[in-house]
C-alpha cells in the first residue's frame, strides 16, 4: 500500500507561499469534525518576544499525512505539544473530532499519540515487554486487547527479540523503535510524531512507514515534524513550513 | 469494560512497575535492612545508657522508640512522592503520564502505593527485628487493631507528599524541602522521645499536626504506651486530617499540572 497524494487537490500552486488559514477554511464548516483541528492557536514563551506560534490553523483530514519542517526553534514542538493536549496555548484551541483536551480529556488522549522528540520517556531498569505492558495499562487499552496489541507491536517494530532485554541494556535505535512501538500500540486515530527518525536505521524507517499506512488504512491521521532539509523518504499528502509563528506551503 | 476496572489495572500496573524497577536494583534491600538492624541496635544500647523520666524501665523507651522508627519509614514513603516525580521528569516519562487516559493526577496518586506498601513492610520488619534480636514485648492482643490505624496513618500523611509533589511540578524542587521537614516533624511528633520534654510552644505545634496523634495510638496499639486524652480521639483527628486535607492535596495537585500546561513547563525539570 502506498500514501494517498493530493498535492495535486490543493488550492496552490507548487512554490507558492499559502497561509494555511485558508485552506483550513475550505475544509472546516461550524459542524465539521476532524482527527485533528488547530484553530488560531498563538503561543508565546516570553512577553518581550514574538509569539513562536501566531494564529497558527492546521486541519488534518482522515487517511491523510502532512510533514511540517522548519528551521531549529520555529516552533514545531510547541505546535506537536499544543495538538497532544500537554501544554496549552495563549489563545486558539486544538480539536480531536471537534473535541478539545479540557473538554473531554480521556477521550482526547484515547485518540491522540505523540512521539516526542529525543530519546527519553522509558523506564531503563524495566524490560521491553514490561515497558509495552505498562503503557498499554496506563492507556487504558481493553482487557480483551491487552495482549494482542502487546504481540502485535513486538511484531510489527520487530522487537521480540528483545522483549526480556532491559531496556537501559538496548542500543539507541531499538530504544527509538520501542518509543514508536509505544506510540502505535493504543491504536490511535491521530498520531503525531516529532523527529521519529532519530537513531533509527532504514529497517526501522521502513517499519515506522508501515505503521503510518496502516494508521492511514483505517482513516486515520498522521502529523509528522521534523527540521527542514532532513530527508524524509515518505509521500506525504501535504508539506508545510514553520516560519514566523505560521504554516506556508513547502 | 468499564472505565473503573480499566483504571484499577493502571493502578496495578503502576505498582508492578515500581516492584520490577525496586528489584532491579538487588542491593536495595539488603541495605535498608542493615540500616534497620543497626539503627535499632543504636537505640536499645541507648535505652540500655539512660534513664529516661517517664519511662518504667529501659525496655519501655525501647519499645516507644522502635514504634517511632516503624512510624519513620511511613512518613519517608509519603515524602518521597515529590522525588518520584522528580526522576519521572528527569526521565522524560511524566509527559507520557500527562497524555495517557489513565493522566497525570491518577498517576501520581498510584505512584504513592509501593512506596506505602514498602512502607507496611519495612514497619513490620522493624518490629520483627526488635522482637526478635532485642526482646521487644508487643501487645499482641491489640497489635491487629494497630493495621487499619496505620492505613488511616498513610491517608493522613500522603497529603503532605501530594503538596510537595504539586511544588516539584510547579517550580521542580519541591524535594529539597523534605529532608529538613522530616527531621522537624520527627521531633514535634515525639518519634525518638516524648514530647512532653519540648518546650510548651512545641508542645502545641506537636497537637496541630496528624504525626502526634499516630505515634500515639500506634505507640498504645504496639507496646501499651498511654496514650495522651483517648484513642478515639486521636484516631478522629487522624481521619479528619485525612478527610480534609487530602481531597484538598489532590486538587492542589490538579491545578499545579494546570499551571505547567498553561507556562508550558510541565515537563521541565
Amino acid at each position: 500500500m502506498t500514501l494517498r497524494s493530493v498535492e495535486a487537490t490543493m488550492p496552490a500552486a507548487a512554490g507558492e507561499e499559502t497561509s494555511m488559514s485558508s485552506v483550513a477554511s475550505l475544509r472546516l464548516g461550524p459542524t465539521d469534525a476532524l482527527p485533528l483541528a488547530i484553530r488560531g492557536v498563538s503561543k508565546r514563551w516570553r512577553k518581550d518576544q514574538p509569539p513562536v506560534l501566531d494564529e497558527l490553523d492546521l486541519a488534518l483530514e482522515p487517511g491523510t499525512a502532512t510533514w511540517v519542517g522548519g528551521r531549529n526553534g520555529a516552533g514545531k514542538t510547541t505546535m506537536l505539544r499544543i495538538a497532544a493536549g500537554l501544554i496549552e496555548p495563549e489563545r486558539g484551541r486544538a480539536e480531536v473530532w471537534g473535541v478539545t483536551v479540557r473538554e473531554n480529556r480521556v477521550r482526547y488522549h484515547r485518540l491522540v499519540s505523540f512521539l516526542p522528540a529525543g530519546d527519553r520517556g522509558l523506564y531503563a531498569r524495566l524490560t521491553v515487554r514490561r515497558q509495552l505492558e505498562f503503557w498499554a495499562r496506563i492507556a487504558m487499552v481493553p482487557g480483551d486487547q491487552f495482549r494482542a496489541r502487546i504481540e502485535e507491536a513486538l511484531d510489527t517494530f520487530q522487537l521480540r527479540e528483545l522483549v526480556e532485554r532491559r531496556v537501559d541494556r538496548i542500543s539507541m535505535g531499538q530504544r527509538q523503535r520501542l518509543r514508536i512501538a509505544m506510540t502505535f500500540l493504543p491504536s490511535p486515530e491521530t498520531v503525531l510524531l516529532d523527529e521519529p527518525l532519530t537513531s533509527l536505521d532504514g529497517q526501522g524507517a521502513t517499519l515506522l512507514r508501515h505503521a503510518i499506512e496502516e494508521v492511514l488504512a483505517r482513516d486515520g491521521t498522521v502529523l509528522w515534524c521534523s527540521p527542514s532539509g532532513e530527508h524524509v523518504d515518505m509521500p506525504f499528502d501535504f508539506r508545510w513550513e514553520l516560519e514566523n509563528g505560521k504554516l506556508v506551503r513547502a | 469494560m468499564s472505565e473503573a476496572i480499566l483504571a484499577g489495572r493502571a493502578f496495578w500496573a503502576v505498582i508492578r512497575r515500581d516492584l520490577h524497577v525496586y528489584l532491579s536494583y538487588r542491593t536495595r534491600l539488603v541495605s535498608q535492612g542493615l540500616t534497620m538492624v543497626f539503627s535499632l541496635t543504636l537505640f536499645y544500647y541507648v535505652s540500655r545508657l539512660v534513664h529516661v523520666t517517664g519511662f518504667g524501665s529501659h525496655f519501655a523507651y525501647f519499645g516507644f522508640v522502635v514504634v517511632g522508627l516503624a512510624l519513620i519509614s511511613v512518613m519517608y514513603s509519603c515524602f518521597s512522592i515529590p522525588e518520584l516525580v522528580r526522576q519521572e521528569l528527569i526521565a522524560g516519562t511524566f509527559d507520557r503520564l500527562v497524555l495517557s487516559p489513565f493522566g497525570a493526577i491518577r498517576s501520581v496518586i498510584a505512584m504513592t502505593l509501593f512506596p506505602m506498601l514498602y512502607s507496611f513492610v519495612i514497619a513490620g520488619l522493624t518490629l520483627a527485628i526488635g522482637c526478635v534480636l532485642y526482646g521487644l514485648q508487643l501487645h499482641w492482643s491489640t497489635v491487629p487493631l494497630s493495621i487499619p490505624v496505620m492505613m488511616l496513618t498513610l491517608l493522613a500523611f500522603l497529603p503532605f507528599g501530594l503538596l510537595f509533589a504539586s511544588l516539584t511540578v510547579v517550580v521542580k524542587q519541591g524535594n529539597v524541602g523534605t529532608s529538613w521537614l522530616i527531621a522537624l516533624l520527627s521531633i514535634i511528633g515525639g518519634l525518638y522521645f516524648p514530647i512532653a520534654l519540648l518546650p510548651h510552644w512545641v508542645q502545641i505545634a506537636s497537637k496541630l499536626q496528624p504525626f502526634t496523634a499516630a505515634t500515639d495510638v500506634l505507640r498504645h496499639l504496639l507496646v501499651g504506651s498511654p496514650v495522651e486524652g483517648s484513642t478515639g480521639a486521636a484516631i478522629l483527628k487522624l481521619a479528619g486530617f485525612a478527610a480534609v486535607l487530602l481531597p484538598a492535596s489532590i486538587l492542589i495537585l490538579a491545578r499545579a499540572i494546570h499551571t505547567g500546561q498553561r507556562r508550558g513547563t510541565i515537563i521541565e525539570y
